[in-house]
């Protein structure tokens, strides 16, 4: 497992951090004002607070518990309760590999000189939970492998999934540009309905 | 059985709140408690007896051999007071990381913003801690924050000093400057149930001079104040408080907080406490 969809990006803008996790990690997502994303262990080395609680200010990253900012590369840039000291270098938050490639944010638990999945030229349409396994949904449709299920439909789908729990994962589902998004995300619905064995 | 935790006293109930028999947890076992005639009473799941004191308007229990009385707080004796039974908050953390929080001014102006405190108000001046050891207690001492909306009874903003003081592995008591009152301190507790390690129910008590609020806004203040540090402690990983000092990354800020962890340790109090790294 290299690169690991965990977002759209329309659905993380510039100034904002969301919660989200790969199987066992959680993870804190954000955007810095540049535009650069960011995927960071989900818990302040303070206090153990929730960075994903957190507010960005600057090209800085802040919990929301005392204040305490960190810059892009996860190094402790501000601590308010002692504005004059310059923070030690040991005080970090460990980083993931992060990037931005066709409307998707991809993650990177660890080192990977792998190129980011192929879209094919498809545009992101939404995410969407649904309970089931990430190697439930890829065995459903017959894939070797869940981090890219092309889905043979009316609408030329493509799910980028994240695995979360034993028992849940996220579809990131993208079609082609000129499929009709609310109908695609209709369908996406119906899918879920029936994969979770609920009456739509 | 393990001494270290069960021989101390527990706060169990609101004794006003009492109308009924009813079941709770203490330390992860059922034990059921009631009121009858003016005498409340505690037993555990065998039906046995359980030792009670009735403080502060709560009602305490051990499911151990306390080697000591309950602690006392003298200035809250004092007359004039107001005694405020806030009431209670469950919340899904150690009953550990519940004191921690309490004993902690350097969140006021991130998380109790325009009332405890503000930015750029957030420096913390140095203070006095330190473990009493005639009475096995910690104590902060000394401690100043400026602060936009001190209490209820507060006009404006003021710089408040506080003392802390942990009498017991789950209770904190808190005096600070009382607005109304310069030279007198008002009394705020925070009296935790452990329900499980990673569970508690949380008892602020508070002895105040103000004689302008009423009692449903001063309960409506500290409630507030305890919602937003839910929203925090509920949120913090891991669940439990870790005891060994690698873990998290103290500053000189979090004094009370490191002497805490110290105390717990020399205790041996290591219900919803974390040794381990992880």
């Amino acid at each position: 497992m290299d690169w690991v969809a965990v977002a759209l990006t329309e659905d993380v803008p510039a100034g904002v951090v969301i919660p989200s996790r790969i199987e066992d990690t959680d993870l804190a997502i954000w955007c810095a004002p540049s535009g650069r994303y960011h995927a960071w262990s989900d818990r302040c080395p303070h206090r153990g607070m929730r960075l994903s609680h957190g507010f960005v200010r600057g090209e800085t990253l802040a919990c929301i518990y005392h204040g305490w900012q960190y810059r892009e590369n996860g190094s402790c840039d501000y601590i308010p309760a002692h504005p004059k000291l310059t923070p030690p270098s040991t005080i970090c938050v460990p980083t993931y590999a992060c990037t931005e490639a066709d409307g998707v944010v991809w993650v990177s638990l660890h080192q990977t000189d792998s190129a980011m999945p192929d879209m094919g030229g498809r545009q992101p349409v939404r995410s969407m939970p649904i309970n089931l396994s990430a190697s439930d949904l890829a065995a459903h449709f017959g894939a070797e492998d869940f981090t890219t299920i092309a889905v043979v439909s009316d609408h030329d789908v493509l799910f980028a999934v994240q695995p979360c729990t034993d028992s849940a994962c996220v579809i990131h589902a993208l079609a082609s540009p000129d499929a009709d998004r609310s109908s695609v995300s209709r369908w996406l619905e119906d899918l879920r309905a029936t994969l979770e064995g609920v009456p739509a | 059985m393990n001494a270290a935790i069960d021989n101390h006293w527990y706060p169990v109930a609101m004794i006003s709140g009492i109308d009924a028999p009813r079941e709770t947890l203490l330390l992860g076992k059922k034990i059921t408690l009631g009121c009858e005639e003016g005498t409340c009473w505690v037993k555990d799941a065998s039906g046995n007896a359980l030792p009670t004191v009735e403080r502060f308007g709560h009602l305490w229990t051990s499911p151990g051999q306390p080697n000591r009385d309950l602690f006392t707080i003298p200035e809250a004796d004092s007359p004039g007071r107001r005694l405020v039974d806030v009431g209670s908050v469950k919340v899904k953390c150690s009953p550990l990381r519940a004191v921690e929080n309490f004993l902690d001014i350097a969140h006021f102006p991130f998380v109790h913003t325009d009332i405890l405190g503000a930015e750029p108000h957030t420096e913390v001046d140095r203070y006095d801690v330190k473990i009493r050891e005639e009475v096995d207690e910690v104590w902060a001492t000394k401690v100043k924050f400026f602060q936009p909306q001190a209490a209820k009874s507060a006009e404006g903003g003021i710089t408040t000093e506080y003392m802390y003081r942990v009498p017991a592995p789950t209770c904190s008591v808190l005096y600070k400057t009382c607005p109304p009152r310069p030279g007198e301190w008002d009394v705020i507790t925070l009296f935790v149930q452990p329900l499980t390690d990673e569970w508690c129910e949380v008892w602020p008590w508070m002895a105040l001079y103000d004689d302008d609020s009423t009692m449903s806004e001063m309960v409506s203040f500290q409630q507030l104040i305890f919602m937003q540090d839910r929203s925090i402690l509920e949120n913090q990983l891991p669940r439990k408080l870790p005891l060994d000092p690698g873990m998290e990354v103290p500053t000189q800020a979090d004094m009370t907080s490191v002497a805490y962890r110290r105390w717990l340790k020399k205790i041996g109090y290591t219900y919803g406490a974390q040794l381990v790294a992880a």
